[in-house]
């Protein structure tokens, strides 16, 4: 007595079809999994067993041998349960023959028979569908995500409700239909009071994709204003959503019953975070990481120079080539991390420094070794710099600024025209860029960075070329003297 | 020739020495020195040795009360260049960003005029007078440690790019340590270098002030930058202010201690300097409303009336123009020159 089903590992962001076979034997009663399964998907047995008789079917009492191929891939995670449930019911008759033709399953099963949803449902019927299967058993909560990859959910509560779909006894239940991801909460540009240059900078890093370096001492609105950015930012186009849709499935983090990520994410991890933890990794198979899941998003790094050294240089790989690329035991994997990075830091160590109000007692010394946390290679990654000094008394009682709908509305136009044709460089603003590069510390890079910054300038202004003027106002968003030398 | 020995035999010996000592110990070391293997020790690792009876040596350090018995050397340039006007730019090491502005513009504008600077290549003031003074010309450093050794650390760059075109001295021979100690006696030579000596930013007690002291001591003209009343990094000049030091207002008020003329500002820089003449409207208004005081972008916007971007537009131009300098997100005017 054998039976097969398929479904689908996840290798990074990937899926790799793996058949589960299911065979009874006359023996002594057992109950083993093969092909290198690892912990919890070992546990199965004890969840399928389980489920199988909570759903009133029959456990066969029978030797049992599920074999999952390729058994040279490593498994990982509970979505075999189903397919193993259902393997083993095909085996022992309890389903018709022929009902598993093209039919793959994916999911995790409680004691109680209860179907419930993995991470990773929405590249598991990408695999799905790639391998020409028509239809997915998946949780109900991952019908959503699975309907994005154009594969038929069969959509259930309960194995019970499986097996009575699969024998034709009765239709799938209807899944709700994607939910046109309700917007998660965005702060307002409007509750920003003063901080004029903040905001104009905020909104050419929006327009132009920019990374952003925002200093100054503490409470002074630097997080506040980078919170807002997503607000600003366009929403995704189909194939940007469904690629992030993927990163977001396979760790986790999508809003059940959501359909694509619309909006663009906005990752703050704290200072604490490990190296795997940023850029991806983890003991087990390689999971994305924060850069990736910011993938199309912002990356926001609150209190820079506090990120570990490691850290913040192993974000220079993604930010130069828009990928991260993990190597463990278990497997590579590329993941896709073009995010664009905000990140604040104070002028020293006790924060003092720049605030008229307060005295900073840092020595010179402590200062420098505080900067030099940053080396100039990430440094040179900001196209936009600026320090944010204390705002005054009267700023803060001034009426609330332009609200995010409006400069949200400016930015689309200027990414619609910098798409269309790129501004290019008058003579005369040329002229002031080569002044400019004499003058000041300006590497080749930071001048191709500044003239990069004019073009947003000229394009958010509505310029057909970069004028002396739209130079003159990227020049003033170089990171500043005593953070280069 | 028994200068070189000395200056050896005090390095090996920890002690400062200005001349022979009469003890058997000396006597005994100066017959064992073999001076030319030594000078040709140096040579190899670029370095030289003047003495104190040798013509080439500084005249106006031979003029103190306690010179050295003889310069350590370091650099391309010729110990000459300190013979013609130059003048010693000092203060805090822990200085504020404006301290540190005004020390690289004066050095700066001072180098452009023909003035040699010459500082202690410590951490603040001093490191910023020499990076200014470069923008423009050598620079001379004076150490208080060994020749060879960068001190700080952190400067060590610094240093090549002095000797690269200026002089880096010491009286200390290869292989001394700094000490808390040697510095006050390394003041003794910048003061003793320069005709007159400009303190930035002092603390109450101060190693620029001891600078100061030495140059009121011997018949050199001191100059003090006045700062706030309120803050400690005034106390010091402040203080020199009130025993009457000429204060620093302008470029001008060192160029005219130096007895040099204002004008003699090399052309290309008055492209950038001083031609407010044909400053444009938009700039002149920012320029005006900068030289108010102290301003952040917002503020300055909110002032005069523009956007936040023209601001920033404006702000840029007038810095590469000399005329507005930025630190920690704070504008101030440029250095005035005249």
């Amino acid at each position: 007595m054998l039976a097969r089903t398929v479904t689908h590992a996840l290798v990074g962001l990937e899926p790799r079809r793996v058949e589960v076979e299911a065979r009874l034997e006359r023996a002594q009663p057992a109950f083993a999994i093969v092909g290198l399964a690892d912990r919890a998907c070992q546990e199965a047995k004890e969840r399928v067993r389980s489920g199988i008789s909570a759903s009133e079917l029959e456990f066969p009492i029978r030797r049992i041998t599920v074999n999952l191929a390729p058994a040279s891939l490593r498994k990982e995670g509970s979505g075999f349960d189903l397919p193993i449930a259902l393997a083993i019911l095909a085996a022992s008759d309890q389903l018709p023959p022929g009902a598993l033709d093209g039919v793959a399953a994916f999911g995790e099963l409680a004691l109680d028979g209860r179907v419930r949803p993995v991470p990773g449902a929405l590249v598991a019927a990408e695999g799905v569908r790639r391998g020409h299967l028509r239809q997915l058993v998946c949780a109900s909560e991952s019908a959503a995500e699975v309907a994005l990859a154009g594969v038929e959910p069969i959509a259930v509560l309960h194995l019970a409700d499986a097996v009575a779909c699969l024998c034709g006894l009765r239709d799938p239940p209807e899944w709700p239909e994607p939910v046109s991801n309700a917007p998660p909460f965005v702060p307002d540009l409007a509750e920003v009071r003063g901080q004029e240059r903040g905001r104009r900078a905020l909104e050419l890093a929006a327009a132009g994709g920019h990374n952003l370096l925002l200093a100054g001492p503490p409470g002074t609105g630097k997080t506040m204003l980078a919170r807002r950015l997503p607000g600003i930012l366009p929403r995704l186009d189909d194939d940007r959503a469904l690629e992030v849709t993927r990163i977001h499935s396979v760790s986790g983090v999508l809003a059940p019953a959501g359909g694509l990520v619309r909006i663009p994410p906005f990752r703050a991890p704290h200072h604490s975070a490990s190296t795997a933890a940023i850029v991806g990794g983890g003991g087990r198979g390689p999971q994305p990481g924060e850069a990736s899941l910011a993938h199309c998003g912002v990356l926001f790094l609150d209190e820079l120079p506090e990120f570990a050294r490691p850290v913040l240089e192993s974000l220079r790989q993604p930010l130069e080539d828009g990928v991260v690329v993990v190597a463990r035991v278990l497997g590579r994997a590329v993941f896709p991390a073009r995010f664009q990075l905000v990140a604040t830091m104070n002028l020293c160590p006790c924060g003092a420094r720049g605030d008229p109000a307060a005295r900073c007692a840092c020595s010179p010394q402590r200062v420098q070794r505080y900067r030099e946390r940053l080396s100039r290679a990430l440094l040179d990654r900001f196209d936009l710099a600026l320090t944010v000094p204390r705002p005054r008394g009267d700023e803060l009682a001034a009426p609330p600024g332009e609200p995010s709908s409006v400069v949200a509305d400016r930015v689309r136009g200027a990414r619609a025209r910098l798409r269309d044709a790129s501004p290019e460089l008058t003579p005369a603003a040329s002229d002031l860029l080569t002044r400019a590069v004499e003058r000041l510390p300006l590497s080749g890079r930071g001048r191709a960075r500044v003239a990069r910054v004019a073009c947003t300038v000229a394009a958010l202004a509505g310029s057909e070329s970069v004028e002396p003027e739209h130079l003159a106002e990227a020049l003033s968003y170089r990171p500043p003297k005593e953070l280069v030398e | 020739m028994t200068e070189l020995a000395t200056a050896v035999f005090a390095a090996d010996t920890g002690a400062h020495l200005i001349d022979a000592p009469r003890s058997r110990r000396f006597e005994l070391f100066r017959r064992g020195f073999d001076e030319a293997a030594f000078l040709r020790g140096l040579a190899d690792q670029g370095l030289r040795w003047i003495a104190r009876s040798d013509p080439r040596f500084p005249a106006r350090l031979l003029t103190i009360h306690d010179p050295p018995i003889g310069l350590f050397v370091r650099g391309v340039a010729s110990l000459a260049m300190v013979d013609g006007p130059t003048v010693a730019i000092v203060g805090a090491r822990a200085c504020s960003a404006y301290g540190g502005e005004v020390a690289a513009q004066l050095a700066r504008t001072l180098t452009q005029a023909g003035a040699v600077v010459i500082s202690g290549l410590a951490r603040g003031i001093d490191a910023q007078a020499h990076r200014g003074a470069l923008e423009a010309g050598p620079t001379v450093a004076v150490l208080g440690c060994g020749i060879d050794r960068d001190y700080p650390r952190a400067h060590a760059t610094l240093a090549a790019e002095i000797a690269a075109t200026g002089l880096i001295v010491s009286e200390y021979a290869p292989g001394v340590e700094p000490a808390p100690w040697r510095f006050p006696a390394r003041n003794r030579i910048v003061a003793g270098l320069a005709d007159a000596t400009v303190v930035v930013e002092a603390r109450e007690r101060s190693g620029a002030l001891i600078t100061a002291d030495l140059a009121l001591d011997e018949g050199r003209e001191v100059l003090a930058v006045p700062g706030e009343i309120t803050s400690q990094l005034s106390k010091g000049t402040n203080h020199l202010l009130r025993l009457g030091a000429v204060p620093v207002t302008c470029v001008g008020d060192v160029l005219a201690v130096l007895g040099l003329d204002p004008n003699c500002l090399d052309p290309d820089f008055e492209r950038h300097g001083a031609g407010n003449a044909a400053l444009e409207p938009r700039l002149e208004r920012v320029r005006v409303a900068v030289a108010d005081g102290p301003v952040g972008a917002d503020e300055l916007a909110r002032r005069i009336g523009l956007s936040a971007g023209d601001v920033a537009a404006a702000l840029a131009e007038l810095e590469l123009l000399g005329m507005v300098v930025q630190a920690d997100g704070v504008f101030r005017e440029g250095l005035r020159r005249g």
